[in-house]
């Protein structure tokens, strides 16, 4: 497939809304008729909050995330997408006065609690951000980072989790012989995959992806949407994205923020087609946003 | 029209700028151009046999065999010029002339009664050498040429008496001969003057070839040995030939230098030829060769740089920069380290910033007196060892000195490091040390090794800040670092303002400046040279 085709066939996925929704609701139908008892859910959020100073970041959230499914944030800018997403793995403590209330829980253990270990919980849910961003190293530096905090040594252990991961993101045939290169050497699609692979390499359970794919062009953008789906099987992920195309593509629950508030949470193909709020469907539909 | 007038600004600016840059590298030509020809001087130069001879001497080096021929060739020609010396010096003194011939007037008659002369030969024998001497002290007391002549022909008559032949009486006839040819066309009024002006000549001739054989050797290095480059024998030639005065030619008006042939002083006499001489066979008494003297960065100098190297120089200089960097690229790391990461932009924080800034700007001279009273009067006492400046105290004073440059340029690089790197390893479950141990620090190294040039380049030509802390003029190589030790900055400072020997030796000068320049251009390549490393390693390529 040449890059112009492979674009245009991007192109014409992305001006189609309504056709993917229909093609999915087709291949769910096709698979599973009967809805299957929903499973008990990893992330969970009850009333939770975050301020920024005296600024809301989001504003009593609650909502449950479940494993192995792929849940997209959509939301027009500044609505605290990105800040539910970060508050997951405390990405947000880097910013001065943060202040969390309510509750954030994974695997029902409170983020927010003083005890937590940020640590355990970074690796346990991996983030991959807006824009790939790489270490200024190798390859294989940059896949074992992860396993190195962990505490693993062994050069063959560290070769074989590389080689995993690097397998898991769909790298791994395009860069085997350049593990030593520099990662910086590579295209923007191959960083954001490597940036996967980096993320998987210390094992999470939970992938949170903050708009993985915007810094890049839509064959990379396919690309990435394919390894969404691939990873769904084993992981949980949580994307944040402003292209709701690709929400509808990739996601099985989706939901809906505006102003720092919960709207709209519930299947892909309701959020789409069906939208319970006025709100959900002016925005899913263009008319706001 | 609009876009005519914008093309003429655009090309005039073009130009200005050329022109500037133009400008600025004439100006490093004409400076630096000089001082580097003079300073490789040092190094490469025409040096003499006495050059070899003091290698020999002081650092055992060369062929002693190639050369004591070649200082025995050479001494057959520098003997010339002393016998002629000797030859009239003996001429001109009447005084010596005068004992010598009454000496050998009173020994002669012991001679004669050892012989078992007496009676009239011996009376006849005595009286004609009293006629000698007489005659003789006559002429040499006398200004009238004619006399004078007339007096050493009388003598000179007798020197075919059989009666005199072999015995101590004929010491007078070469006596009579060389005052005769000494002051044959002299002018008799200045015979006083031939005495000091002969000392000149000679004490020149000791300085172009060291000592006359047969003086004891001298105790200071530098006079055992005469000018051991080309460039010093010419000058000292050019002393020979002509001497200087400093006239007032006019009242009120400044003193005029006016120079006069040399051998104008000797006119009339043997010497009168002498001058000239020495300049036709200079090479042959000096043997001149293209010398490549790289020892000079390793020898060891003698007399306050008048012969040897800046061996100790470099050694030192080495020492309290590199030594100087250790202390200050940690300290400045965690500083800015401190700064970037941790600090909160709060009133303190900026006040510690606003100092670091000012430090930057303060003269280094004031680094030296604070150096002095903390680290030399203060900090040593107190952990029992002596108050005196060390390399230790130096390079801490340099590091205090660049630790702001440091701090401001890691900061500044430590900051431009995106944020996203740091997201990411903090995302991956790294704790913030690690993250910026692993993460930052790798990626801010270039920036960080701008810094570390900076600083390089400047502490090691710093002189002021060393000046009480460690650095002496002269002295032993240093055998730890609670000793003080000898700089190539000091020491350029030291010839150029204190030293009267070393400001003989103007290429030593020269050569230890350039010296320092060019360590400053090899430390701060390699620095460069790894930059470029890691930048490159960092983009991948």
């Amino acid at each position: 497939m040449t890059p112009y085709s492979a674009t245009q066939q991007g192109a014409e996925q992305l001006t189609s809304l309504p056709r993917i929704i229909a093609r999915r609701q087709e291949q769910a139908g096709a698979h599973d008729k009967t809805p299957r008892p929903r499973p008990q859910a990893i992330v969970n959020s009850e009333g939770f909050s975050l301020y920024y100073g005296d600024k809301a970041g989001v504003k009593d959230i609650t909502m449950d995330i479940y494993p192995r499914s792929v849940t997209a944030i959509i939301g027009p800018s500044g609505c605290g997408k990105s800040t539910f997403l970060r508050s997951i793995n405390r990405m947000n403590d880097l910013i001065p006065h943060v202040r969390a209330e309510g509750r954030l829980a994974v695997n029902g253990q409170d983020v927010y609690d003083k005890r937590v270990n940020l640590v355990n919980l970074r690796q346990e849910v991996g983030m991959v951000f807006q824009k790939p961003n790489p270490f200024p190293k190798s390859i294989f530096d940059n896949v074992a980072y992860g396993p190195k905090l962990q505490g693993v040594k062994n050069k063959s252990e560290l070769q074989q989790i590389v080689e995993e991961s690097l397998k898991a993101a769909v790298l791994w045939e395009e860069v085997r012989d350049d593990l030593k290169k520099s990662a910086l050497a590579f295209s923007g699609g191959q960083q954001q995959r490597l940036c996967i692979a980096r993320a998987l390499a210390t094992k999470p359970q939970i992938l949170l992806m903050d708009e993985p794919c915007s810094a890049l062009d839509p064959v990379a953008t396919g690309r990435i949407e394919d390894l969404i789906g691939q990873l769904k099987a084993k992981y949980t992920i949580v994307i944040v994205t402003h292209n709701m195309q690709q929400a509808a593509r990739v996601s099985d629950m989706a939901a809906f923020f505006c102003l720092g508030e919960l709207i709209e949470y519930d299947t892909t193909s309701k959020i789409f087609s069906n939208p319970s709020k006025k709100a959900t469907e002016d925005y899913v539909t263009g008319r706001f946003g | 029209m609009k876009l005519a007038g914008r093309m003429i600004l655009d090309k005039t600016f073009t130009t200005l700028t050329a022109l500037s840059v133009l400008l600025l590298s004439v100006i490093l030509l004409v400076v630096l151009g000089p001082m580097i020809y003079r300073g490789s001087g040092a190094v490469i130069f025409r040096g003499t046999v006495e050059f070899r001879k003091m290698q020999m001497g002081l650092f055992e080096r060369g062929d002693a065999e190639a050369l004591d021929a070649e200082i025995a060739q050479a001494q057959e020609v520098r003997d010339a010029v002393y016998r002629q010396i000797d030859e009239f010096r003996q001429g001109i003194d009447t005084e010596e002339l005068n004992e010598k011939a009454r000496k050998i007037h009173r020994e002669f008659g012991g001679e004669l009664r050892s012989n078992g002369i007496t009676g009239d030969e011996y009376s006849e024998l005595r009286s004609l050498t009293k006629d000698i001497r007489d005659k003789l002290e006559e002429a040499s007391e006398s200004q009238d040429k004619a006399l004078i002549r007339r007096n050493i022909e009388d003598v000179l008559e007798h020197q075919d008496d059989d009666r005199l032949k072999g015995t101590l009486a004929a010491g007078f006839f070469p006596l009579a001969a060389n005052f005769s040819k000494a002051v044959e066309n002299a002018d008799l009024a200045k015979l006083s003057q031939y005495t000091e002006a002969i000392e000149q000549v000679e004490d020149i001739l000791r300085q172009l070839f060291g000592p006359k054989p047969g003086e004891p050797t001298p105790a200071l290095a530098r006079m055992r040995y005469g000018a051991t480059r080309c460039d010093q024998a010419q000058i000292l030639l050019g002393k020979l030939l002509w001497i200087e005065k400093w006239v007032q030619t006019e009242p009120g008006k400044p003193l005029e230098k006016i120079k006069t042939p040399r051998s104008e002083q000797f006119a009339g006499t043997p010497l009168e030829s002498l001058p000239g001489f020495v300049e036709k066979n200079l090479a042959k008494m000096l043997r001149p060769r293209l010398t490549f003297y790289w020892q000079y960065f390793i020898d060891d100098s003698y007399n306050s740089h008048y012969f040897g190297g800046v061996g100790p120089e470099i050694l030192g200089t080495l020492l309290i920069t590199v030594l100087g960097m250790l202390f200050a690229i940690p300290l400045g790391l965690v500083s800015a380290a401190y700064l970037v990461e941790c600090a909160s932009d709060n009133l303190a924080v900026k006040i510690i910033r606003m100092c670091i800034n000012s430090l930057a700007g303060v003269p280094s001279i004031v680094f030296g007196l604070f150096g002095l009273a903390f680290f030399v009067l203060y900090l040593l006492p107190t952990f029992g060892l002596p108050s005196q400046g060390c390399i230790l105290a130096a390079s801490l004073t340099l590091a205090i000195l660049t630790l702001p440059v440091m701090i401001r340029a890691s900061e500044e690089a430590i900051r431009s490091v995106p944020q996203t790197y740091k997201e990411a390893s903090l995302a991956l479950g790294a704790s913030r040390f690690r993250t910026f141990v692993t993460v930052t620090l790798p990626a801010a190294l270039p920036g960080i090794l701008t810094g570390i040039i900076l600083s390089l380049s400047r502490i090691a030509g710093e002189t002021a800040p060393i000046l009480f802390t460690g650095a002496v003029a002269l002295g032993p190589v240093p055998k730890s670092v609670f000793q003080p030790t000898r700089t190539l900055s000091y020491g350029s400072y030291d010839m150029a303002v204190g030293d009267r020997v070393a400001m003989m030796v103007p290429h030593n000068q020269y050569g230890m400046v350039v010296t320092l320049v060019v360590l400053i251009l090899l430390l701060n390549g390699m620095a460069i040279m790894l930059r470029g490393r890691v930048f490159k390693k960092l983009q991948g390529r």
